[in-house]
């Protein structure tokens, strides 16, 4: 901490630490000074001159800016004074007068600084008799703002966002003098994607939201704090409504998560919420069309089919969710494995994914890392807050970042940047590590290790050849990873899935191992409650609390808490499930906010005997579906959800849910208490089919009843109640989840291309066909529209012309796709987005990880 | 659209600063040389080159005046309408030069040949009226000075028939008219033929102080001209000595800047400095680098000066063959690279931060001062910033010593000063004399009285921005104290005398108005309060005016004066408030003769219906 310092506003003296801006250490103590440009995140500029301040200097009192003086010893300020108060009303006068008289009309009015701080600290009147000043007035710069340079004060916090957070300044001051306007390059668009928070930093109306546009008046709006679901960081949100509808999401700061930012899709893209297209009743199956129905009618024949199910149970399994709360998975696992007895229980990108299960050390150590190891991961793309405090470590750390990647992603231009083929990953890591070694701290660190050198020696002479690396861009890589002295290592789903990633994952963490930092070594899920199916038991080899099956003590626990037993054997894992439908071994499916079909899966799931979901909407799976049951949204019931960093924050209820959608809690509990339980207590030949207790009867109330179960079950849940998280919500210790870290030998994956030309790789991006963005009418444009991205060099050998459609085969299938040149595609691969409109990407998968062997071919 | 030999040569340039952003002026320019004008989709190119958003390119572009957002006629006019040409007669030319193309100001002849503009003051005061002429596929103008309607005819013609000429010198050729004390020092070589080439330089003994400096050792130098109290020649007279030391120990690398950016309305005199004598300038640039441990040092030279740019550089290049620049000067292990960096047409980088700005290239705003440049300035690392016309004094100071020096001028402000005496005076011209000289000396002695005899009615003695003095302080002593004491400021010692003939109402709002124009935007009260003098003093003008008025200006001026971000803003009012202070009677009968029934004015009550903005896209926009 600094030395504290004493001086002096209006003769009060305060303390604060030396160098503390006056703006601050003022406000500590209630005084609040008027500011435009100043702001708490962005560098002090000192422009607006809204919050002048006299100090005694060695010339007399003078007028300063105390957005920009530091505080000192002895300092003397007067803020109420005579000559200070006229000076800000100075300053108000003249930024009104050519301010346009819109308030009636604009989207800020009742919550503007201009306007608070013309009734606090404004004269009252005009003297202004000339015509105004005459600028652009509402014109869009990007799908998301519209701007209007009219009631535009020129303070900067915009273009200041944009470049000292977002490092994308797109947004610049044109002309000079009084002609200054902000505005962006000509045909070019803001495409930053944490563009809105600009919106909400300016303090006045010249930039709004187009996805709320007149549609509220601030002061009508109910507040909610919440969460955003987009994506598995949890930023914390305000959700306004009025009238039972979402309104507009504004961030709400928490220092441990998102600070005061949130991205475009969070804040934008809530139009899934309220779209005509949500599912309002049940629908049921009758003559081979979905029809509606009542929702007894449809939870009786879910029950009925389960029922006769379940004397079967490895015929029967359920898909949770990594987008729903930790409630609803909960009970869904405890459904399934007190009731049904099935371990047939898992998630997509669950236990599919090769993960320690914690995944990232904490969100406070973008802060504290000098080095980021990016493995797989595409940051500014999937999670570009979190992105956020990555360019902050670089821009004003200086932190480095190493990048191993098939693509040169956004990030790349922060760091170096390793390209190996897709199957190279473990050689290039044991490269690296091979490397390492060869530094004598290092090897000594890593303690014995004979055997583990001596098979990565062998297994790894010449990285560089065989990976076609450049010598200078390995040793720089190996220079970097030996001078962190805080590295941080994190990898994705593109390389944590499928055949390699396991081996994938284990070399990397042997890397870091090396170095000291095993407990820095995270995994980047996608969704926003990735973690907390995890941690709920979503899989189907682990209980709550992520406990082994074998942990027989763990077990039964859990049967003492539940009553009744819990299947012993492993189920079936996501990809599993999806197999045994296709071979028509599955006679029940329960899908709980999932959507295998619109990956490809219809085929499978065609076969299922009975197959019900829940969910939003009428997705590709529900129209397969014998039974649909129409779901709340999260803004829709309370709920709870973990995000990456193992922080459980809760999502309160802020508008009804529509039509006749219910909570999947609330629904997995009507199922529950249907459950002929009793019966089969009473059954005397209950012991004999081996189940030793009685399964408790189920009687939530509420969501948190189950969070107080989870409570009592989760053992890194412990005390997490309701009231107990709080507006900050409450993260668990990654040592509740203990590593048990050693180095391993890791077998190369076997990949082949085989006889294809290309590896494809298929990653997700932010603005996707999904609905949960796609039904948001102002991001339309965004999307990504659907092709295969080719580097030019590939392009040229195939001689293939840009825009051309092309026809794209894997293995799995085949589809039909435009031509793009993207120089971010290394030569020999092809990228084509996940989620895009007709799937493209997820058709050539057909549900396996990537990458996968591809060719393009000229259509005939 | 730029051909890959264009991007090569932007991408050579960007070479040659510490930071390449820095080339980006340059690039515009030479950009702008191949097409004509920045079209959006090459300033996007230029941006790809650099690798930096197009906002960035576009914000900077927009910022600079010698940069053309739209396309021109072959020719770019450029007419100084400013007080100093003003009071030579430059509305004459103008109405001459529209009259003559048939079109206005913004405006390109229907041939294609000539955009006539109106420009700021161009460093030409005591040679007014003055043209630049810029052919839009050169980088550099020329200036064509005294003019009159014929000469004007003449040049339209040559230019129409034979097109630009060879030479970039000053039309008449030669130095404008100077003198001074009988043993000029820093104009004593301005005469001589090929004064700018280092052989007449070094025949006069020059570079001799560089080797004495060479010989004395770094601290010795700086001790020396710590001692001589030499103060800042760019306006704000702060000891250059002083400010030299002032550089943190052991912090390196340290830039030195040279700020020619002479663009204080009346002050022309660093522009015949580098003309006609560059080495003088060269030498203090290297001597002050070496006692700064400098080791980049950088010349900011305005863009409007071709002429003087083109010299310099050829002057750089001649030091650089002798081995005064470049690796281990002068056989000392002395390294020093010096970069002439043209600016693009903004008054504000005049003003040290923003000139530092601007060097890194982007626009030019003024910087939160403190970290003051000697401890952060260029890319954050400590900077010496002086004005051509110190650092020229340098080498002197070195060859001759301070107690040499000393023996000129006042106690406090010591030494000669060039000053630059323009307006209503039969000899106009730069005038190289001891600090303390007074204005009537200055004025009736060597400036041989007024124009026509009238009586002196107003005297601005430090550039535009300082207030004006009346006629009864024509015995002040022209040194910094005094003329502080007399109620104005000596500034850049540009001289501008005024008779009866000026109306203040005219010369009020042209004074506004160049300060409204050349704002950079940044901070509320200069950005506002600017534009809304000018609308008042436009309305008066226009017969509009009420008695209220004068207070109200004087109100709005005080919030410019006390609550700006930086120096600029009293700047700019000083010269409205003095001339309300010293010539209200002359505002209030131009208002009652104007406005006799005292109209009120016509406050417009909503905006005016623009076509121009369509239907909304979206039904929420």
């Amino acid at each position: 901490m600094a030395d504290m310092v004493k001086f002096t506003i209006d003769g009060k003296e305060v303390e604060a630490p030396a160098g503390e801006l006056l703006v601050d250490a003022a406000k500590r103590i209630g005084i609040n000074i008027p500011v435009f440009c100043s702001h708490p995140k962005l560098d002090p500029l000192g422009a607006c001159r809204m919050c002048l301040v006299e100090v005694e200097g060695r010339r007399g009192r003078q007028l300063v800016t105390s957005c920009t003086t530091p505080v000192s010893e002895g300092l003397v300020v007067y803020y109420d004074s005579e000559r200070a108060r006229a000076a800000r009303a100075g300053t108000l006068e003249l930024l009104l007068i050519n301010h346009p008289l819109d308030c009636p009309i604009c989207d800020k009015g009742g919550e503007c600084p201009l306007q608070d701080q013309a009734m606090e600290h404004g004269n009252g009147e005009s003297h202004f008799v000339e015509e105004k000043h005459h600028k652009n007035k509402r014109y869009p710069i990007s799908d998301w703002i519209m701007l209007d340079q009219e009631r535009c004060v020129v303070c900067w916090r915009c273009i200041r966002y944009l470049d000292e957070w977002e490092d994308k300044p797109q947004l610049g001051l044109y002309h000079r003098g009084g002609e200054t306007v902000i505005d962006i390059a000509p045909g070019h668009p803001l495409d930053a994607k944490t563009s809105g928070n600009i919106v909400e930093m300016c303090p006045v109306g010249a930039l709004t939201s187009r996805v709320s546009r007149f549609s509220y008046r601030p002061w009508e709006l109910s507040h909610t704090d919440s969460l955003c679901t987009h994506c598995a960081l949890g930023c914390n949100v305000r959700v306004d409504t009025r009238l039972n509808q979402v309104k507009r999401l504004l961030a709400r700061e928490n220092p441990a998560v998102n600070d005061q930012w949130l991205c475009d899709k969070g804040r934008f893209a809530f139009g899934y919420m309220q779209h005509e297209s949500r599912l309002t009743q049940p629908l049921l199956r009758k003559n081979g069309t979905l029809q509606p129905a009542s929702w007894e009618e449809a939870l009786d024949a879910v029950t009925a089919k389960l029922v006769e199910a379940s004397k079967q149970p490895q015929r029967v399994a359920a898909i949770g969710s990594a987008k729903v709360s930790n409630e609803a998975n909960y009970l869904l696992q405890k459904f399934f494995r007190q009731y049904v007895h099935s371990n047939n229980i898992d998630f997509r990108h669950g236990s599919d994914i090769a993960t320690a299960g914690r995944g990232i050390p904490s969100i406070a150590e973008f802060e504290k890392a000098d080095l980021f190891v990016l493995f797989g991961v595409d940051m500014a793309e999937n999670i570009p807050v979190l992105d956020l405090f990555l360019k902050r470590a670089v821009n004003r750390r200086h932190a480095k970042v190493l990048l191993i990647n098939s693509r040169r992603v956004e990030d790349s231009r922060y760091g170096t940047l390793l390209q190996p083929a897709p199957g190279e990953e473990v050689l290039l890591l044991n490269g690296l590590s091979a490397a390492l070694l060869k530094d004598e701290a290092i090897a000594k660190r890593a303690g014995r290790l004979s055997g583990y050198k001596a098979w990565l020696a062998d297994m790894v002479s010449e990285p560089t050849a065989k990976l076609n690396l450049s010598e200078s861009d390995f040793g720089g890589a190996v220079a970097m990873l030996r001078r962190a002295q805080r590295p941080l290592f994190l990898y994705g789903e593109a390389v944590a899935g499928g055949k390699s990633g396991a081996a994938n994952v284990t070399a990397l963490t042997n890397l870091a191992l090396l170095l000291g930092a095993v407990d820095r070594v995270g995994y980047l899920p996608y969704d926003a409650n990735a973690q907390g199916a995890r941690d709920m038991g979503v899989l189907p080899d682990r209980l709550p609390g992520q406990i082994v099956l074998s942990d027989a003590s763990a077990v039964s626990r859990l049967q003492r808490q539940w009553g009744g037993t819990v299947p012993a054997e492993p189920g079936l894992t996501y990809l599993g499930m999806l197999q045994a439908a296709a071979q028509g071994e599955l006679d029940f499916l329960y899908v709980m906010g999932s959507d295998p079909a619109a990956e490809g899966m219809s085929e499978a799931l065609q076969k299922v005997g009975f197959l019900v979901v829940s969910d939003l909407f009428l997705t590709e799976t529900a129209k397969l579906a014998d039974v649909v049951l129409p779901a709340a949204d999260y803004v829709e019931s309370d709920g709870t959800f973990t995000n990456l960093e193992r922080r459980v924050q809760r999502a309160p209820k802020a508008v009804r849910a529509p039509g006749r959608a219910a909570p999947d809690w609330l629904i997995l509990t009507h199922l529950a208490q249907r459950w002929p339980v009793v019966e089969e207590i009473k059954d005397p030949k209950r012991k004999k089919r081996g189940h030793g207790r009685t399964p408790n009867i189920w009687s939530y109330a509420s969501p948190q009843d189950v969070l107080q179960e989870i409570a009592r079950v989760v053992p890194m849940y412990a005390g997490l109640t309701w009231d107990a998280l709080g507006d900050a919500g409450q993260q668990w210790p990654a040592e509740a989840l203990p590593l048990r870290p050693r180095l391993q030998s890791v077998t190369l994956p076997t990949l082949s291309r085989r006889s294809f030309t290309h590896w494809l790789i298929a990653e997700r991006v932010l603005y996707d066909a999904g609905q949960l963005f796609a039904t948001t009418e102002q991001g339309h444009n965004l999307i990504m529209a659907p092709a295969v991205h080719i580097n030019s060099h590939d392009l040229a050998t195939a001689s293939l012309a840009v825009g051309q459609e092309i026809q794209v085969t894997s293995p799995h299938g085949s589809v039909r796709l435009p031509l793009l040149v993207d120089e971010n595609v290394s030569p020999g691969t092809l990228f084509v987005p996940l989620g895009l409109a007709g799937a493209p990407a997820e058709q050539l998968l057909d549900g396996q990880y990537g990458p996968v062997p591809a060719r393009i071919e000229a259509v005939a | 659209m730029l051909s890959p030999e264009v991007k090569k040569e932007i991408q050579q340039v960007m070479k040659k600063y510490p930071d390449s952003r820095s080339a980006l002026v340059p690039a515009l320019y030479i950009a702008q040389r191949e097409v004509g004008w920045l079209p959006p989709e090459v300033q996007d190119e230029v941006a790809a080159l650099f690798e930096i958003e197009p906002a960035e390119v576009h914000a900077v572009a927009g910022f600079y005046n010698m940069l053309y957002k739209d396309p021109h006629g072959k020719y770019h006019l450029e007419v100084c309408t400013n007080v100093g040409c003003k009071l030579r007669g430059s509305d004459k030319i103008v109405d001459h030069l529209k009259f003559k193309l048939g079109i206005d100001f913004g405006e390109t002849t229907t041939d294609g040949m000539f955009t006539l503009d109106h420009a700021e003051c161009m460093g030409a005061c005591s040679t007014g009226p003055v043209m630049s002429v810029r052919p839009v596929h050169h980088e550099l103008g020329k200036y064509y000075e005294n003019l009159t309607p014929e000469r004007v005819d003449q040049i339209i013609e040559t230019l129409r028939d034979d097109g630009f000429p060879a030479s970039l010198e000053r039309d008449p050729a030669g130095p404008p008219p100077h003198g001074g004390m009988a043993e000029p020092v820093l104009l004593a070589r301005v005469d001589k033929p090929d004064s700018h080439k280092i052989d007449t330089y070094l025949a006069d003994g020059g570079y001799a102080a560089l080797r004495k400096a060479v010989g004395m050792g770094a601290d010795a130098v700086l001790q020396e001209v710590k001692a001589s109290g030499i103060r800042g020649r760019g306006g704000a007279g702060f000891p250059a000595g002083v400010k030299w030391s002032f550089l943190p120990k052991g912090v390196y690398p340290r830039y030195l800047v040279c700020n020619a950016d002479e663009s204080e309305p009346g002050t022309f005199k660093d522009r015949l400095l580098m003309e006609y004598d560059p080495h003088q300038v060269i030498e203090g640039v290297i001597i002050a680098s070496f006692a700064c441990e400098v080791k980049h040092a950088f010349i900011y030279i305005r863009g409007e000066y071709g002429f003087a740019y083109q010299r310099l550089v050829q002057a750089v290049d001649e030091a650089y063959q002798h081995g005064f620049l470049g690796k281990n000067i002068l056989g000392s292990g002395y390294d020093l690279e010096l970069t002439v960096h043209r600016g693009a047409g903004a008054y504000i980088c005049g003003e040290e931060t923003a000139l530092l700005t601007s060097l890194e290239g982007k626009r030019g705003h003024p910087r939160l001062k403190p970290p003051f440049p000697a401890v952060e300035g260029l890319y954050s690392k400590p900077t010496v910033i002086n004005n051509v016309e110190t650092l020229s004094n340098v080498p002197h100071i070195i060859a001759r010593g301070a107690d040499w020096y000393k023996t000129f001028g006042t106690e406090k402000s010591t030494g000669f000063r060039l000053f630059s005496l323009s307006g209503q005076v039969k000899k106009p011209g730069v005038y190289e004399l001891p600090h303390g000289t007074t204005l009537r000396t200055l004025i009736y002695e060597y400036g041989g009285g007024t124009v026509d005899d009238k009586p002196i009615k107003g005297i601005v003695p430090g550039g535009l921005s300082m207030p004006i003095l009346p006629a009864d302080k024509l015995d002040t002593p022209l040194d910094f104290e005094s003329v502080q004491a007399a109620g104005s400021m000596l500034g850049s010692a540009g001289v501008i005398v005024f008779t009866e003939d000026m109306p203040i109402v005219s010369l009020a709002k042209r004074t506004v108005a160049f300060y409204r124009d050349e704002s950079c935007g940044k901070c509320s009260p200069c950005r506002e309060g600017g534009g809304w003098l000018e609308k008042i003093l436009e309305r008066i003008e226009a017969g509009g005016g009420r008695p209220e008025d004068l207070d109200e200006m004087m109100r709005i001026s005080k919030f410019i004066e006390e609550q700006t971000f930086c120096p600029f803003g009293p700047a700019s009012v000083w010269g409205l408030q003095s001339a309300i202070r010293l010539y209200r009677d002359e505002f209030l009968a131009y208002i009652k003769k104007t406005n006799p029934e005292g109209k009120a004015p016509q406050v417009p009550v909503r905006p005016i219906f623009r076509p121009d903005v369509g239907k909304p896209a979206h039904p929420r926009d």
